[in-house]
């Protein structure tokens, strides 16, 4: 059987070659790929199992003006989603359902979000700022649901609560749309960003660079451990110039009230730095920070936004008569010239009426303010004529933005023939009475009322109101933001700025403002009753003060609206504000001089 | 011819050893290494153990006595093979969906990599014995039946992976016995037409545009059930091939009746089994050819296993990312990584260096049985040796070219190398009678 045909062997060979060819093509395909294509795939691959979790810088703090801390990040759990290559969709959906359960959300919007990123592959945060007991439920998920996990995030965190909510303002989610402009400057679609207040208006500073962990997953999502990181770069930290202890003093003040609403702020009268600003009602910043499901249902509806210091238009009442006083005395008339008051002042077939029905008798400049007594002012008033007035009020910033760079901010109101003709309406004596006592149509804010006000302090400098004195780089730099900066100086004779600020004196030591008067400071004041044809008068309280014998370092207009009568809502508030600006052991010992000084007059 | 009876260096062919020692050691170390992760490794490792250890001893009783006894004993093992078959159907574990595994205490062994061996050498007996008549059609129709009830019985398991190497087998074991050319191109066209018929009807069931707009496309997917438009086509053929044959007379053409008639029957039956095969064809096997016809249709699905396995080749570079750190080995992104897609694992972990030393091993030893068959003492050792060259050629082809995007997805695993006790065993003994087969080249001593 051994003589088979071996010409056979030809077929064979044929095979053979057939075989080598095929695998010739093979090692030809894995050069190409392998050494070839290889930077290309090791890429791939490497972008395979890495999967980048950004973390959130911490933003920069927010001290006051001694570097007590306002506004600053504490550690807060976020739970994050990283899409794996499960293909499973019943396994998405299971996810996203039990997840509904302990997020209170709805699970067709999480479903929505867990097929994005799968879509997208990028890891989502599918919530933030997780309370503890929820956190330990989360925390089984991770072992049920790959790609579910728990990390640790800086978060914001207000200590003071809504102690100037108004001015730091709150942080948010973007919007769709903005998130389109700021895209380009890192932030991602879930990053947070300033709101309102200094969060908005210094996001550029207090924001970091976001860093990143390069995380090894495995197919399922699962997180492996860190193999490469980005550290962040924390924000800018801003010092203000707010004092946190007049801030508490005067927003306590505010809200303890008898309508709890109003507006107050403090400067320094030698900077016009803010040291307090206040509106009430305010709201907690970290309400916005919560977690949706532990956040009131309707909080934006009820927030209170409205800034009162800075957006609440009042009638200045007779915080007014200082500057009717200026104008009268710069027009010529004697401080000394005195009108009897008998509790009514006739105009024509009008009267008007004094706060003391039977009268204060014949005052002088200084007796007309110390009692607030209107008859004084209106005789004044129409001595010194409407045109000055309005000319002096607008001098001292009434109907124009005091620039304090605040969004929102306004105007007021100024009231006197120009602004009248301006609207083509006349003017009329009754016109001037009632602009006597800073009635009628002028309407000042909190803020342009102590610009007014720091400016009789410091003879004549309106000062631009600000807040942010510098910017803290975390590398240690400090860059001054705002820096003091005059808007005008009004020039008056300098026995005139005696004759006001003698005449302050004397309110607050034996006139209406008595509440306010502390030992071993040197208050003066001036209440003010703003009469509101819609309800309770408005309440205001304007004062500066300083060490006895020293220059005033504080200049503060409070505002209660619907408190009633000046001296007894604005006062207490006034008190406490001067008070915290001059803690007890940094008081002068009362001396003598002050008073005689306000007997000799 | 040297003489080199008796001594033990001629009997044994120690290159086919060493070759394959050298890719069994590649294996079992990206066995170890891709299985490592998984929650039942031991287990994987204890049977790799297991099988390199039965396959070792199947591989020297493969060498033991002569071969020629598989030729006496014909009968004997295609009744075993046969009955086998029967009872893994009636008996088998089902895995996956096939029936296709019997349980032993330790194991599970998959029976139709037995049967693959031995229709191999039943049909190198069929084929050895019938080789004066070579050049009939009873040869290749005569092959054709003797591994058709093999094929028909893994159909029905149903496992179409497992029958995929059969053709090669055939074809190969024609080819090299010497059958009449025309014949085999006839048989190629049968099989062919049987396998490209339902990548035909997947591709236009995926381009539901194409059978819309014309009328021939729509007419070829209606094709896809036992129905009238088959029974049309099949009498179209008939037709057809008729009036051709009336045509070429009346031109005077000299031209034989039987071939119209048997074009006519290969294409029918041709359309008959793809319908057949269509209809056996499972969901992840139509999508493998989606994957591999439009791999964008699905970028998540089917197509993702080939992805990723070229990315785990491509990335392995030159030099690889050394043994146990492939990432996407490890870290789950390559499926079946130590099974179908072991050859990913290598092109991860050992690089270019390692994949290249695979085909050249491969090379060595496809050298060697080529070899062994060329120097055989008769038709039948040579036939042997055919039949496992093409069998081994064909899986290493398929399993690396698929590993590298070349051809469709198929379960093919690479002999030597993948995990999968079966095949390793059964592999074995096959290299154990083509040493065999090499060790009695010479007729006398």
């Amino acid at each position: 059987m051994a003589h088979w045909d071996r010409g056979l062997q030809d077929r064979l060979n044929i095979l053979w070659i057939a075989c080598y060819a095929g695998s010739a093509i093979l090692g030809v395909r894995l050069l190409h790929v392998q050494v070839i294509r290889n930077v290309y795939y090791a890429r791939v691959a490497e972008s395979n199992r890495t999967q980048i979790i950004h973390q959130s810088a911490p933003r920069g703090k927010i001290t006051d003006r001694r570097g007590a801390v306002i506004v600053t990040n504490k550690p807060a759990f976020s739970l994050i989603y990283l899409p794996g290559e499960t293909r499973d969709a019943s396994r998405v959906a299971g996810l996203a359902k039990t997840l509904s359960k302990e997020l209170h959300e709805d699970s067709e919007g999480l479903l929505k979000k867990l097929r994005e990123a799968h879509e997208e592959e990028t890891a989502i945060h599918l919530a933030e700022n997780i309370p503890l007991k929820t956190m330990f439920k989360l925390s089984e998920l991770k072992t049920i649901y790959p790609g579910v996990d728990l990390i640790v995030e800086a978060r914001r965190y207000y200590p003071n609560g809504a102690i100037a909510g108004h001015l730091l303002g709150y942080m948010g989610r973007m919007d769709k749309s903005s998130w389109r402009r700021f895209r380009r400057d890192g932030y991602r679609i879930d990053s947070w960003i300033g709101k309102a207040g200094l969060e908005r208006s210094y996001e550029r500073q207090l924001r970091g660079i976001d860093g990143e962990s390069r995380m090894e997953v495995d197919a399922q999502g699962h997180l492996k451990r860190k193999i490469g990181e980005a550290p962040w770069t924390p924000g800018a930290n801003l010092r203000l110039t707010i004092d946190l202890n007049i801030q508490r003093a005067v927003e306590e003040g505010l809200r303890a009230s008898p309508s709890g609403i109003g507006g107050a702020v403090v400067l320094d009268p030698r900077s016009g730095a803010i040291l307090a600003i206040a509106s009430t009602p305010s709201y907690d910043p970290n309400i916005f920070l919560l977690p949706d499901w532990e956040r009131p249902k309707d909080h934006l509806k009820n927030l209170h936004e409205f800034n009162r210091a800075i957006q609440g238009t009042y009638s200045p009442g007779s915080t007014f008569k200082m500057l009717v006083g200026a104008s009268m005395l710069e027009s010529g008339i004697d401080s000394k010239d005195t009108i009897y008051c008998s509790g009514k002042f006739t105009l024509g077939r009008r009267t008007f009426r004094c706060l003391r029905k039977q009268g204060h008798g014949r005052v002088d400049w200084i007796g007309g303010i110390t009692h607030s007594c209107n008859v004084y002012f209106y005789a004044m008033g129409l001595r010194t004529k409407g045109a000055v007035i309005e000319r002096f009020s607008k001098m001292f910033g009434f109907g124009s933005k005091t620039g304090s760079g605040f969004k929102g901010e306004k105007s007021g109101n100024l009231f006197g023939p120009i602004a009248r003709k301006a609207r083509k309406r006349g003017w009329y004596e009754g016109d001037t009475v009632n602009l006597s006592i800073g009635q009628g149509e002028l309407l000042a804010t909190p803020i342009q009322m102590a610009v007014y006000v720091a400016a009789i302090a410091n003879r004549g400098t309106l000062w631009r109101p600000f807040v942010v004195s510098q910017v803290i780089y975390p590398d240690g730099t400090e860059e001054p933001v705002q820096e003091k900066k005059k808007n005008s100086t009004v020039k008056l004779a300098e026995t005139t700025w005696d004759h006001l600020q003698e005449g302050m004196r004397a309110v607050v030591t034996k006139g209406t403002g008595r509440r306010v008067n502390i030992p071993g400071i040197d208050v003066r004041g001036k209440t003010g009753t703003a009469e509101n044809p819609l309800g309770e008068d408005h309440a205001w309280f304007v004062a500066f003060a300083g060490r006895e014998g020293e220059e005033p370092t504080v200049a503060l207009a409070i505002l209660v609206q619907h408190g009633g009568h000046g001296s007894a809502a604005a006062g207490p508030i006034a008190r406490k504000a001067i008070e915290a600006a001059f803690p007890p052991g940094h008081r002068v010992q009362l001396s003598a001089p002050g008073t005689a000084r306000q007997e000799d007059l | 011819m040297k003489s080199e009876s008796g001594s033990i260096r001629g009997r044994v062919d120690w290159v086919l050893v060493g070759s394959m020692l050298g890719l069994l050691l590649i294996g079992t170390v990206s066995i170890l290494s891709a299985a490592s992760p998984l929650p039942y490794y031991s287990q994987i490792i204890q049977k790799h153990f297991l099988a390199l250890g039965v396959g070792t001893l199947l591989f020297i009783f493969g060498l033991s006595f002569n071969y020629q006894i598989f030729q006496d004993q014909a009968k004997m093992i295609y009744a075993l093979v046969i009955l086998i078959m029967i009872v893994v159907l009636v008996f088998g574990e089902t895995n996956r969906g096939t029936r296709g595994w019997i349980r032993f205490p330790m194991f599970s062994f998959q029976p139709s990599e037995l049967a693959r061996l031995g229709t191999l050498l039943v049909l190198a007996n069929f084929l050895d014995r019938r080789a004066k008549s070579a050049h009939r059609v009873s040869y290749v129709l005569g092959a054709f039946a003797v591994t058709a009830p093999v094929m028909a019985l893994i159909l029905m398991e149903p496992d179409f992976s497992g029958t995929l190497p059969f053709f090669p087998m055939l074809l190969a074991m024609l080819f090299c016995g010497g059958v009449n050319l025309a014949h085999l191109f006839a048989m190629g066209s049968y099989a062919a037409l049987t396998l490209t018929m339902p990548l035909i009807w997947t591709l236009l069931s995926l381009r539901p545009d194409w059978v819309s707009s014309s009328a021939v496309l729509g007419f070829l997917i209606r094709l896809r059930e036992f129905d009238i438009p088959l029974l049309i086509a099949i009498a179209g053929i008939g037709l057809g091939s008729w009036l051709i044959y009336k045509i070429m007379r009346a031109l005077r053409l000299n031209a034989p009746a039987p071939i119209f008639i048997v074009a006519a029957a290969i294409l029918s039956a041709g359309l008959a089994s793809g319908v057949l095969i269509d209809h056996q064809l499972k969901g992840y096997q139509r999508n493998r050819f989606v994957a591999f016809l439009v791999p964008q249709a699905d970028p998540r699905g089917a197509a993702y296993n080939v992805r990723q396995a070229q990315v785990a080749i491509g990335s392995g570079g030159l030099w690889g990312k050394g043994v146990f750190s492939g990432t996407q080995s490890r870290l789950g992104f390559l499926p079946e990584r130590h099974t179908d897609f072991i050859y990913a694992v290598i092109g991860e972990e050992l690089g270019f260096v390692g994949t290249m030393a695979v085909l050249a091993l491969y090379m060595l030893l496809l050298w060697r049985i080529v070899n062994a068959a060329r120097l055989a003492r008769d038709r039948y050792g040579y036939l042997v040796c055919s039949g496992v060259a093409a069998i081994t050629a064909f899986y290493l082809l398929i399993n690396v070219g698929m590993c590298l995007g070349l051809v469709p997805v198929a379960g093919v695993p690479l002999p030597f190398v993948s995990y999968g006790g079966s095949n390793l065993a059964i592999t074995l003994l096959s290299m154990g009678i083509v040493g065999n087969v090499y060790s009695r080249r010479y007729a006398f001593y």
